[in-house]
């Protein structure tokens, strides 16, 4: 009976013993292997070798981030006029009030040489971009393509204004940034301020669609932001896109445009702005930021440092180790070190 | 037609019978007279008629193991798999993720819930489809049965109840059959039912005699009987019906019925896939010494009684995995504090303030700031879903796998356990307990087939101060190699005789030599002694090579075999008489045939521990003849000639110490009248009517005395081969083995030595009921009183040795304990007012012997340890009576390959050698130990830190439970891109090579202390997790936070990505960190799921999906369009493990582990070498090349200890039965009652 079976294992190991395993390096677990062991002499060559490759890379990029001229302007308390800046409630009021003149002016002054291309940032404290209600209150479909303009309903409570659905529609695009800023060199000179190519590339021909125009757009009965010209279609709305390019942080820089003209040490400028947008309902702060850019980008000491520092770190226990490792050879390789040979007895 | 009204009587009872018959089945079964069938479950057979049958609509014989069909494979296969609490708690967590509350979308935790269901649904799928088609080959198998006149070859599955069937020779019985003919006469047939009871005997059934004739097809087809029985049941040894014959009802007992075959039915219930195959090699499972038989079939397929008899035995799960059932608890109590932590930040943050968040007065519930504890609440659930992936889904499935694997690869294919001579690889029955393997503490063996062979082999022997045998035993083998003793080649003498019993070399002996020896005369009493001072009854033939000798004990047999084998041939014994055929005395070459008349015999008894026989010549000499332990000889020895008693002293000492069995043969002459005198009084003493033993034994010590020494044998209780070496391996592990025996206790403590498990360094502690205070008792025969006065011994044998081995512990260098104890004692030392006494005791020794102990006791003491004293326990053992014992300890091994499969049904693996052992224990345990803590420490670790990088994340987020990565990444996180390294490092991760593991058993502690799955550990990974995902978050977020080249700045979806790449790229370089030995699959499967990672995101962000949101559009090219990409990807992975590699490094330096100095200690000789020499070596060598090493080497330890052979615990009954007297069969006879009928000839069919 069942000779199936029988005859398989027979035909597979013919000979006295069908029963005997087959051999592979598998099975009997002899597959070649190398056994990396930490030893003395390989962590210290490891720490030396991080130690070679990160110091010169921190030292490079923090120079870069250093070479960065970077001013930075908090306005937000400034920009309300004496009178209104006492109470958080009456800086609401102020702000509120589409009357009140929101005109400003602030003077920076350059320290150093700056090359063109300086960006303009503004830089938002204490304003959660990411919170959950917040980050998924959009809808990509309507932003891409003109056939989903009713595809709203990740976008509540902006979703609709009057029974008509609102494009771009949602709480990001409904709270869009809307200061503005203009300025003016050493009181003469106006700098106009270059705002295409600020938003991603892919943002601009791929998730914003050509054919889309803002419908709707703060009409409801609660304006939050910004407004949109809606002759322009949304591939076209720079500010939009950036602002829609949610923050990690709720400390951040959005980018608003970019200077193309060389500054030189001592420049004063001049930045008119129109300080619409209300952060004094959550006590956000508000900044403009003026900066260049070189290979690492803006300026930021933190990666050097960190090289630096691991680096660093690493160098030092490579030294430690060694002499470590020369004052006391390792108690690896003794057999005297075993368990059972430092303390005899049961277990 | 016959039999309607009963029909349908019987169809309307049908209904009822189900709860009727459980109760009805240990009725009594055998009723004479005509037996009403007991109403009202029973059933009506019309035997041969299949129509008459038809209308009942029995069973069909085809049987079905699977566990799912086609349509029930999806519901139940899912029913099955969410009976986890892991997957139970994902699938919850997926249906809340398809709430609004959720952070995520379902995909998060839908796909990797699908994939771990898929990857256990195939799996089940599989094993289903194997048991399956050994279904079908079962259900196909053919059988004879009676069509019309002739018998026609069916397919098991078409049989009917009623049917007329024959059975062939070593054929299976295809369903539970009644027994009607069979070509042996007395309608007798002999089956064999080693598997279910471990009995290796054959059983006899006995058809009725009204049936006998139906043997043939044209006779048996006119038999017309009708079956009244009960309704199936699944009682093994019951059976109640009649037979109605020619009118005539005929009561039947189980002696009738024929079962269903068991190993078969086992096999396939325990889901063995290759039960079929395994019966194929067997010797035939059923039917034994019967050309063939005739039954008629009465249940069928799932009714028949050993399919009824489904037992379910729990599966085990290992300690780890408990262990690790706590790790996840813990980690459900970090998820409950993390999500406690965001909720009631969530609640504390929410405020209409946020103007952009939109909070108006028909906010959702999660966000109203008008009912903070509604947020609190919802946010709760929404973290939870969120921070599911702290649980470590895949994490089963991947132990599951990897053990799979563990077990059928490694374990079960294993070259080194496989033993060649009975073609038996080793087998793991189950795959949960692999890693439990490398953490045994305590192994409780069981003696007989399982340390030794149950084989005496006369070995050597001492005749007038001469020492005569050259072979070496295990234990001297093993001092040998211990002391670097050189293996020489065997130099075996020509016309070598190896029979059973017989394993002596000795030129000056063999082939009448011993007449040129300088004492031949002595070497004549010698041999007459052997072969005339013995109980044993011959057999068969009597020709040398043919006869077999029936002996109470094999120790018996062995002697008498010797002395055939040196030219004194017993062949004959009557009451009065032992006929010998004697080499000549003068002729080489010739022989006579001798008669000895047995005047007395007197016999063997445990007190006495000797025998007599007085004899007398022909010649008219009468001579007693005495065999018995050294220390009663010795006293009893004539007083003359102290130099020859020194000289064999010496030798029995270093006998004993070589672990063999001796006995000491004196004999005395006597003059006829001494003699007639002495039987005056000992016939007496047989006639007296009170206390007629003791009275013998007083007469017999009359005549025992100044006995002249001849010499003394030395019997092999042949140990297993390895067992010495591997039990001192496994000592030196830090294992603590345990002999529980049915053995007396001289016997097991004689094995003990011969283990080296106990030796003269040690402090004995021996607890037995062989007192004289408690045999005074017993012999008063109130059993009230036994029980206390043994109790109250015991109680008082406890308390003097442990406090005695505490005072031991105390000293710095006290000897080593070993404790000795018999299963009476045990019995009270069980009790549980001294249970713990006895543990104590026990745990502080370093060897215990049990002897006499029930299979009971077994699992008693093993289940004292495991409970008591929280130790894992392995059972090792071969038979029927090891079978409770197999399954109360942790893990149970059997030992294959051997007839009877009881032990290794209920074992978790089976191995054909005890000395296997060292390579399932310190290789496979040991290694899967690691491996398994490894897998699971690394699950923890990656799992948290993943986790914890959102929970920093959501500081940031206002709580607002905003989740980090995209649903895919945190989709696939666990089931692509850190799956399979982890699955590799489960397989091939070997600290040290399986060499170095046997050559360092130390290295084996670091298991059973727990040394890598302990809080510690888990708390050093748990900090470097908590390292790594600060690392993650900080620097990712930090540095990111500043404008790019090209001065656009990043968001976060941006940040996110960068995140989880560093991420993926750091786990998966923290398994390469963790690993002891690298593979090229762990090149691929790191290499592999980090190129995974990049190919999905390429994928997934290159294009625009038609989902409502696209975050992940172009994100990956937009970041690595950025020189910040690759300076962070160079700085998080390495500042991330900066700190392992630092501690890692800092640790083996300063606190090595062991293996990691063994690792360095070996670490420049190349691993595969070493290896290939030990496959080269292949099958050990055989016992008699193994003999060669020089006797002169050895260094000659001298032992108090001088073991003596001889007992037996059939002695007695066997005897008795001898006598005709029924002695009580005891509970541990078991055992031996089967290994002494193994010995016996097949049952010759009775003429």
């Amino acid at each position: 009976m069942a000779g199936s079976s029988s005859a398989v294992a027979g035909s597979t190991a013919p000979g006295r013993n069908p029963n005997r395993p087959k051999y592979s390096k598998f099975s009997q677990q002899e597959l070649p292997a190398c056994q990396p062991i930490l030893t003395p002499k390989l962590v210290i060559t490891a720490f030396t070798i991080i130690g070679i490759i990160f110091i010169p890379i921190g030292i490079a990029s923090l120079s870069a981030s250093q070479d960065v001229v970077e001013i930075s302007n908090r306005y937000e308390t400034e920009c309300i006029p004496e009178g209104y800046r006492s109470t958080k409630d009456d800086k609401i009021q102020f702000i509120q009030n589409p009357q009140s003149n929101k005109n400003c002016t602030r003077t920076l002054t350059v320290p150093k040489h700056m090359k063109q291309p300086i960006y303009v940032y503004y830089q938002l404290d204490n304003f959660y971009q990411n919170h959950r209600r917040y980050v998924k209150s959009k809808s990509d479909k309507q932003l891409r393509s003109p056939g989903s303009e009713s595809d709203t309903s990740d976008c509540k409570p902006e979703n609709n204004a009057n029974g008509m659905p609102i494009v771009p529609c949602g709480l990001i695009a409904w709270s869009l940034f809307n200061d503005t800023y203009s300025f003016t060199r050493n009181n003469y000179v106006s700098l106009t301020v270059n705002k295409t190519g600020i938003s991603w590339k892919s943002d601009r021909e791929h998730k914003f669609g050509k054919g889309v125009y803002p419908k709707n757009f703060q009409s409801g009965g609660l304006i939050g932001g910004g407004s949109l010209v809606s002759s322009i279609p949304l591939s076209e709305q720079e500010d939009l896109m950036v602002w829609m390019r949610t923050a990690a942080m709720p400390t951040f820089r959005k980018l608003y445009g970019k200077i193309e003209f060389d500054l030189q040490a001592n420049d004063v400028i001049e930045v008119s702005l129109k300080n619409n947008y209300n952060v004094y309902s959550f006590n956000g702060k508000k900044r403009i930021v003026l900066s260049t850019a070189n290979w690492i980008g803006g300026k930021n000491d933190f990666l050097g440092v960190a090289y630096i520092t691991v680096g660093g770190i690493c160098f030092f226990l490579a030294l430690c180790f060694t002499a470590l490792y020369l004052k006391k050879p390792s108690r690896l390789q003794d057999p005297s070190y075993l368990t059972w040979n430092t303390n005899p007895g049961p277990l | 037609m016959r039999g309607w009204e009963k029909v349908g009587s019987s169809r309307s009872n049908l209904g009822r019978a189900g709860s009727t018959v459980t109760t009805n089945r240990i009725t009594s079964t055998v009723r004479l007279g005509r037996v009403e069938p007991q109403a009202p479950g029973h059933r009506n057979i019309f035997c041969n008629d299949r129509e008459a049958n038809f209308l009942v609509r029995f069973k069909g014989n085809s049987i079905s193991t699977t566990k799912y069909n086609v349509l029930t494979f999806l519901p139940k296969g899912l029913f099955e798999q969410f009976r986890r609490v892991a997957n139970l708690y994902f699938l919850t967590i997926s249906i809340l993720s398809t709430t609004p509350i959720s952070p995520v979308s379902p995909i998060t935790n839908v796909v990797p819930l699908s994939l771990v269901l898929l990857v256990s649904l195939i799996k089940e799928a599989f094993e289903d489809w194997k048991r399956f088609q050994n279904d079908m080959a079962i259900n196909n198998a053919s059988i004879d049965v009676l069509q019309g006149q002739k018998w026609v070859e069916i397919p098991w599955k078409k049989l009917q109840v009623g049917d007329i069937v024959k059975v062939k020779q070593d054929g299976f019985f295809p369903a539970d059959l009644l027994f009607l003919a069979s070509t042996n006469a007395d309608g007798v047939c002999y089956i064999e039912t080693a598997n279910l009871d471990g009995e290796t005997n054959l059983k006899i059934r006995k058809a009725l005699e009204k049936t006998w004739d139906y043997l043939t097809p044209d006779k048996a087809s006119e038999f017309k009987g009708e079956i009244q029985c009960e309704q199936p049941n699944n009682s093994l040894y019951t059976f109640t019906g009649n037979l109605i014959i020619q009118k005539q009802t005929i009561p039947l007992t189980p002696n009738q019925v024929l079962l269903r075959n068991f190993v078969l039915s086992v096999m396939l219930e325990k889901r063995m896939p290759r039960a079929l195959e395994y019966c194929n090699g067997e010797k035939g499972c059923s039917l034994r010494n019967t050309e063939y038989i005739v039954g008629a079939v009465i249940f069928t397929g799932h009714e028949t009684k050993v399919m009824m008899n489904s037992m379910n035995v729990p599966s085990k799960r290992s300690t780890l995995e408990r262990k690790l059932d706590k790790l996840i608890l813990t980690l459900f109590g970090a998820l409950f504090l993390m999500c406690l932590i965001g909720a009631i930040g969530s609640a504390i943050f929410i405020n209409r303030k946020y103007f952009y968040l939109g909070l108006t007065a028909d906010v959702e519930d999660q966000f109203n700031p008008n009912n903070r504890f509604m947020v609190f609440i919802l946010t709760f659930l929404t973290l939870i879903t969120l921070y599911s992936t702290i649980i470590p889904i895949s994490l089963y499935v991947s132990i599951e796998m990897i053990k799979f694997i563990q077990s059928t690869q490694f374990i079960n294919k294993d070259l080194h356990m496989y033993h060649a001579e009975t073609n038996t690889p080793a087998s793991a029955r189950t795959s949960n307990l692999n890693e439990e393997l490398g953490q045994v503490e305590y192994i409780f063996s069981d003696k007989t087939g399982t340390l030794t062979r149950n084989l005496m082999e006369f070995f050597k022997c001492s005749i007038g101060g001469e020492v005569y045998g050259t072979g070496l035993t295990e234990i001297e083998r093993g001092a040998a190699q211990r002391s670097g003793g050189n293996v020489g080649k065997a130099q075996k003498s020509p016309g070598l005789i190896h029979e059973k019993g017989f394993n002596f070399d000795d030129a000056r002996l063999m082939c009448g030599a011993w007449r040129n020896e300088p004492n031949p005369d002595t070497c004549k009493e010698f041999f007459r002694c052997l072969a005339i001072c013995h109980t044993v009854l011959p057999e068969g033939e009597e020709s040398p090579e043919k006869i077999t000798y029936q002996a109470a004990s094999p120790d018996e047999a062995a002697l008498v075999t010797a002395a055939k084998i040196f030219g004194f041939f017993f062949y004959r014994r009557t009451p009065t008489m032992v006929h010998v055929r004697e080499s000549h005395v003068e002729k080489m070459g010739k022989v006579e045939d001798m008669s000895y008349e047995i005047l007395n015999v007197l016999e063997f008894n445990s007190t006495r521990k000797r025998q007599s026989v007085v004899c007398r010549y022909p010649n008219g000499r009468i001579v007693l003849y005495c065999k018995g332990a050294d220390t009663v000889i010795y006293e009893r020895l004539a007083d003359v000639g102290n130099e020859l008693k020194n000289i064999t002293r010496e030798h029995l000492e270093q006998f004993g110490s070589a672990g063999l069995r001796t006995l000491c043969l004196a004999y005395r002459d006597l003059s006829s009248s001494l003699y007639e005198s002495w039987n005056e009084k000992f016939i007496q003493a047989k006639s007296s009517l009170r206390d007629r033993e003791k009275k013998v034994d007083e007469v017999a010590e009359l005549i025992e005395k100044e006995l002249t020494l001849i010499g003394c044998t030395a019997i092999e209780d042949k140990l297993q081969e390895g067992v010495p070496s591997c039990i001192e391996t496994l000592s030196r592990a830090g294992i603590k083995i345990w002999v529980l025996t049915g053995d007396k206790m001289e016997t097991a403590i004689n094995i003990a030595y011969a283990c080296s498990l106990i030796n003269n360094d040690m402090k004995q502690f021996i607890i037995s009921s062989e007192t004289n205070e408690i045999r005074d008792a017993e012999d008063r025969g109130d059993q009230v009183e036994v029980a206390r006065i043994i109790k109250d011994s015991v109680k008082k044998d406890l308390k003097k040795y442990l406090e005695e081995a505490q005072h031991y512990l105390r000293t710095v260098s006290g000897p080593k304990l070993a404790l000795i104890i018999d299963g009476k004692c045990l019995m009270y030392a069980l009790d549980p007012s001294l249970r713990a006494m006895l543990l104590n005791l026990s745990l502080n020794c370093t060897s215990v012997v049990c002897c006499r102990v029930s299979p009971l006791q077994k699992a008693q003491v093993a289940s004292l340890v495991k409970k008591g004293a929280r130790k894992i326990t392995l059972s090792i053992g071969d038979g029927a009576n090891d079978v409770s014992m197999i399954q109360a300890a942790h893990v149970g091994v059997g030992i294959s390959g051997l007839e009877g499969m009881q032990a290794v049904m209920a074992s978790d693996f089976a191995i054909a050698q005890f000395r296997f052992l060292s390579d399932l224990l310190l290789v496979h345990g040991r290694w899967s130990y690691h491996r398994i803590c490894k897998v699971i420490t690394y699950f923890f670790y990656k799992n948290l830190t993943f986790t914890l990088t959102q929970f920093w994340f959501n500081f940031q987020t206002g709580f607002s439970g905003q989740r980090f990565y995209d649903d895919w990444f945190q989709s696939l996180y666990n089931v692509i891109f850190t799956a399979l390294p982890v699955v590799i490092l489960g397989l091939f991760d070997k600290d040290v090579s399986a060499k170095l593991s046997k050559m360092y058993p130390e290295l084996y502690k670091e298991g059973i202390r727990n040394a890598f799955f302990k809080k510690r550990v888990v708390g050093i990974w748990a900090f470097f997790s908590f390292y790594q995902s600060l690392v993650f978050y900080y620097f990712v977020s930090t540095s990111s936070s500043t404008s790019q080249n090209s001065g656009k700045m990043f968001g976060l979806w941006d940040v996110s990505t960068m995140a989880f790449t560093c991420a993926v790229v750091t786990v998966n370089l923290r398994l390469l960190l963790m690993c002891n030995s690298i593979t090229k699959w762990h090149y691929v499967s790191v290499g592999g799921s980090i190129l995974a990672w990049f190919l999905f995101i390429f994928v997934y962000s290159g294009f625009l999906i038609p989902r409502d949101q696209n975050n992940e559009f172009f994100v990956i090219y937009v970041l690595m369009s950025t020189i910040y990409f690759y300076l962070t990807l160079l700085l998080v992975p390495i500042a991330a493990l900066f700190g392992d590699f630092v501690f890692q490094g800092v640790q083996r330096w300063f606190f090595p582990y062991d293996y990691q100095i063994v690792q360095e200690i070996h670490r420049h000789e190349p691993e595969h070498s070493s290896r290939m020499e030990l496959l080269e070596i292949g099958p050990p060598l055989t016992p008699d090349e193994a003999r060669s090493y020089a006797i002169a080497q050895l260094p000659r330890e001298k032992s108090r200890h001088t073991g003596f052979a001889f007992d037996s615990p059939g002695y007695e009954s066997f005897f008795a039965s001898q006598a005709g007297v029924y002695v009580p069969q005891k509970a541990w006879d078991v055992a031996r009652r089967a290994s002494m009928m193994r010995s016996r000839p097949k049952l010759p069919p009775k003429s």
